[in-house]
């Protein structure tokens, strides 16, 4: 039986499914691990990296950068995966809150101000424009949040803040804390209304009350409730390095949306090559830990990542490779043009724009322009042409063309 | 202006410098030491970290070759917390001549340097990845040597005895009255405070940089700095030394370091000791001649690279800078250029330090009119407790058989973890370091910077290089060190994380590429994307509590 394949199980593969699977063809997702949702704040970052608004960068994009992955799929199309996506977010009531007219900014676990289009709104009453004074509470286990230094931070940007711990109570200690660990913690009715006490005691004249993005992994929002009530403050979420919890609520949210659908998601599977003629690709291998296995393909959507996700690999003698298809690449023709001198310089490093160049039908393309596979697309941070890190458009980007991809692949007639 | 009087100033804290102090201390000569960075900031901190058997040195440098031979010996009894007994092997491979061989057994006899041939099996048994077409292999007494941590037990020794040390104090001028050197200026680079130090007599142990130091008092020193560039690989891909047997030359050896292994090195000179970077070509050459060694390693993970100084003494026409000796040379400037009142010791190894400062300190001593003999071979070093060091305590040392082990083991640390439960404590996972490592190490005196906190407990040093410890140990810093310092605006800690971040993608990028690229997008998209330290307000720069003036320039 021929198969509508996906590769990869980050947001642009998750989305591409999904897609797929509402259009009835069954996509069968493949993945080596857990997808870059479990790295990320779980956020949707349209445009950031400039004052401009994300609905304008999006008007504008085109002009300055032609080849650039929204330029190629329309503002159009940005706005349809953004109206699906939050579709799908209320239909698991964990909805996403903001749109295209502004970033918000939100406080990092740094104390940093970091700007998103769309937000879970567990993480809304983070909102700098809220004014009123902030405590940052956290706990001494959890390695990944501090909050006297996350307030000290806002407080020389001119935000009242201060940081706090909290205590976490006898019954509930465990040996080892990581942020899924504390999620689970939060799962539990028990352990809010704790929390919930003690920051009611510790609140003073603060209205808001930032705390770790660990807020439960099956019921945030009825956690984020129970805690205002509790307080008597609003809560907000502020992101954590990974794994990021409401990445991982992002992914079970995908997961199910596309199993109900009629697909499935494979982690575990790696896709190290593939086979076609006359323009099409015809059949993948996947690789798990026992056995190598062959899929026939009737379409295939790739999505597996950039240099972090895996889905472009280099080497010592300055080689760049697309590694699930062996596809094409654009990318810095010398090593010694990959890097700039300064880690957080702001335009970056020139070997993470290397990827597949597309048509704008996303399906992947050689250095001469033509076509290398019909019943292929590309979508994610695979695609070349751009740093979406310093763009703060990773997300979008992969939200975006994930959508578009899947709905283009949809409807390519065999 | 301070003023400070000593009957010695040592200037340089490397693996020389903290070992005169050691040695002046013990003989009770009142002492100190000046540093213009940290501790182990210079060469000391950005070498191989081999404990030479004397092997290397046997046919081209055999006064060499019997100094290491010598003071392995004496290292390994007076500090062995700080010495992994890795054992070493050359190794003759498909592409070294074969008639090395014979030469190297003969010299090995000549010197004294204890050599054993062993069967190729048995050389491919202890060490599985070596090239399975080596022709012959010989053991010898080779090892692995912490020399942070060897460096903080001379110093601490040396305080225990009433030395005094300074770390980040520049020498800005040497006070000479007539053809007497008689003190020196220092400035302290956190305060930008002048120090006048008096002193009878003055120790130049600065190395690589001693012709700068020598040039301040009108002397001229004409030392060769070698530039040494080592890749270190994400892993322990050998647990004993392996060079190839033949004239020494570059990459050619591989040491087994805590948990990697560095693969070394290059010899280039370089016009100044401050000035200097790593080329891609130096980096595929080490890959390269590693394949010989280990097949393959082009291909492993390579975690960073970093070069080294070598303070070569050229004395006379030697042709390429490889051939000039290894061996060290003490400057008596006294009867050298008729000016008293300084000595200056360079060349050298690590290995021969303790040899090098008490050479060193017989002179300071008989003109100081002091007749205390040198004990610096007998006495053992007790592992420092009060730092950070990775030292094992004592009371976890009897739990475990193999901490009973006198050599310092890769094991100690995660034993330690396991004994106190301590995993949920760990700030940065890689290279097993708690919160209590880092706080100690946070508190204790002359830590500016969070590098320093790597020099002390390896922080940032392993397979992700900081990805999540830097945000954590700076939050750290920020809760132990800011709230005593800072009083509004952005934290002193905020410009140390950004700090650490540019100085560990210094020694990243010569080897980025593979998994290791891929961390290193890990990375930035943890202090962009999640944290955006770069949209984080700027310390003003009075508050950082940082030095200003000096340059870091690559870190191992």
């Amino acid at each position: 039986m021929r198969t509508t394949i996906v590769i990869g199980a980050g947001l642009s593969g998750l989305m591409g499914a999904l897609a797929l699977a509402e259009a009835g063809l069954r996509p069968l997702v493949l993945a080596k691990g857990q997808g870059a949702t479990h790295w990320t704040a779980g956020t949707v970052d349209i445009w950031g990296g400039d004052e401009r608004s994300p609905r304008e960068a999006l008007q504008e994009i085109g002009a300055l950068h032609p080849h650039h992955p929204y330029a190629l799929i329309g503002a159009h199309a940005v706005e349809e995966a953004i109206v699906r996506f939050r579709a799908l977010t209320e239909a698991a009531r964990y909805p996403y809150v903001g749109g295209l007219d502004r970033n918000i900014l939100l406080p990092t676990s740094a104390g940093a101000l970091r700007p998103a289009a769309l937000l879970p709104v567990t993480m809304a009453a983070g909102d700098v424009r809220l004014g009123g004074t902030m405590l940052i509470a956290g706990f001494r286990e959890l390695r990944d949040f501090y909050p006297p230094f996350i307030a000290a931070n806002l407080a020389a940007q001119g935000m009242a803040a201060r940081g706090v711990y909290l205590t976490i109570p006898p019954a509930f200690r465990r040996r080892e804390y990581n942020p899924v660990t504390f999620a689970r913690l939060f799962d539990n009715p028990a352990f809010c209304s704790d929390i919930g006490r003690q920051l009611r005691a510790q609140r003073g004249d603060a209205t808001r009350i930032g705390l770790p993005a660990v807020l439960g992994l099956r019921d945030p929002t009825g956690v984020v409730a129970h805690l205002q009530d509790e307080s008597g403050a609003q809560i907000f979420e502020i992101p954590t390095l990974p794994p990021s919890v409401p990445g991982m609520r992002l992914f079970a949210l995908f997961q199910n949306a596309i199993e109900q659908a009629g697909g499935r998601v494979q982690i575990g599977s790696e896709v190290i090559c593939g086979d076609g003629r006359d323009r099409l690709l015809t059949t993948v291998w996947s690789e798990a830990a026992a056995r190598r296995q062959e899929h026939r393909v009737e379409r295939a959507l790739l999505a597996t990542g950039g240099v972090a996700g895996g889905g472009i690999r280099t080497d010592h003698m300055g080689m760049v490779r697309e590694t699930a298809l062996d596809l094409p690449v654009r990318a810095p023709a010398n090593r010694a043009a990959w890097f700039a001198p300064r880690f957080l310089d702001p335009q970056g490093h020139a070997i993470y724009t290397a990827g597949v160049a597309t048509d704008a039908h996303l399906r992947p393309i050689g250095t001469d322009g033509a076509v290398v596979y019909d019943n292929v697309t590309v979508a994610g941070a695979l695609l070349a042409g751009t740093d979406t890190v310093r763009e703060r458009s990773r997300s979008g980007v992969s939200l975006a063309t994930g959508w578009a991809a899947g709905r283009i692949l949809a409807e390519w007639m065999a | 202006m301070r003023t400070l009087t000593t009957d010695v100033l040592v200037i340089g804290g490397g693996a020389t410098g903290a070992g005169a102090l050691r040695d002046l201390s013990l003989r009770g000569i009142r002492s100190a030491l000046v540093e213009k960075g940290d501790l182990t900031h210079g060469t000391t901190g950005r070498y191989h970290g081999l404990l030479h058997s004397g092997g290397r040195y046997v046919v081209k440098d055999p006064q060499s070759a019997e100094e290491c031979a010598r003071e392995n010996e004496i290292l390994r009894k007076i500090m062995p917390h700080c010495i992994e007994e890795t054992g070493g092997l050359f190794v003759v491979t498909p592409a070294d001549d074969e008639s090395y061989a014979e030469r190297f057994i003969a010299a090995c006899r000549r010197t004294g340097v204890w050599v054993e041939e062993i069967p190729v099996r048995e050389a491919l048994r202890r060490e599985p990845l070596l090239n399975p077409r080596i022709q012959r292999a010989f053991a010898v007494r080779d090892g692995a040597a912490d020399s942070f941590l060897a460096t903080h037990a001379n110093a601490d020794d040396a305080r225990r005895h009433g030395a005094q040390v300074m770390t980040y104090h520049r020498v800005t001028r040497l006070e000479r009255v007539g053809d007497r050197i008689v003190g020196a200026l220092c400035e302290d680079l956190r305060s930008g405070e002048t120090v006048r130090i008096h002193a009878g007599f003055i120790i130049n142990a600065t190395g690589a940089w001693a012709g700068k130091i020598a040039a301040m008092a009108g002397l001229r020193i004409n030392v060769v700095p070698g530039k040494g560039t080592m890749i270190a690989m994400n892993h322990r891909i050998v647990n004993t030394v392996v060079n190839r047997c033949k004239m020494p030359s570059d990459g050619d050896i591989i040491v087994p370091i805590h948990t990697v292994a560095v693969l070394g090195t290059t010899d280039i000179p370089v016009p100044d000791p401050d000035v200097y970077d790593i080329t891609p070509e130096e980096v595929r050459l080490i890959l390269e001649e590693g394949e010989c060694l280990i097949p393959g390693v082009s291909r492993m993970r390579a975690l960073r690279a970093w070069a080294g100084v070598r303070p070569l003494y050229k004395d006379q026409d030697a042709g390429n800078d490889r051939d000039i000796p290894r061996t060290y040379k003490l400057l008596d400037h006294e009867t050298r250029d008729g000016v008293s009142g300084m000595v200056s010791i360079v060349g050298g190894k690590w290995t021969t330090y303790r040899l090098m400062a008490e050479h060193t300190v017989n002179l300071v001593a008989q003109r100081l009119g002091v007749t205390t003999p040198c004990r610096t071979a007998d006495l053992t070093i007790e592992p420092s407790h009060d730092g950070a060091a990775a030292a094992p305590r004592a009371p976890a040392r009897s739990q475990f058989a193999i901490l009973a082990s006198p050599f310092y083991m890769l094991g100690h640390r995660l034993a330690e973890v396991e004994a106190d439960d301590s995993y949920g404590d760990l700030i940065c996972e890689c290279e097993l370091v708690t919160r209590a490592h880092l706080e100690a190490a946070i508190r204790s005196d002359g830590t500016a910077n969070l590098d320093d906190l790597r020099r002390d407990t390896r922080l940032g040093m392993g397979p992700c290089q900081g990805g999540f410890c830097t945000y954590r140990a700076a939050a750290i810093w920020h809760e132990l060190r800011d709230g005593a310092t800072h009083t509004v605006g952005a934290p002193p800690a905020t410009a140390l994380l950004r700090h650490f971040l540019q100085e560990r993608w210094k020694g990243v990028t010569p080897t980025l590429w593979g998994d290791q690229l891929r961390q290193e997008r890990l990375d930035e998209l943890n202090y962009l994307e999640t944290l955006a330290v770069d949209r984080l307000p700027e310390a003003t720069l009075d508050a950082i509590e940082q030095p200003r003036d000096v340059v870091i320039e690559e870190v191992v």
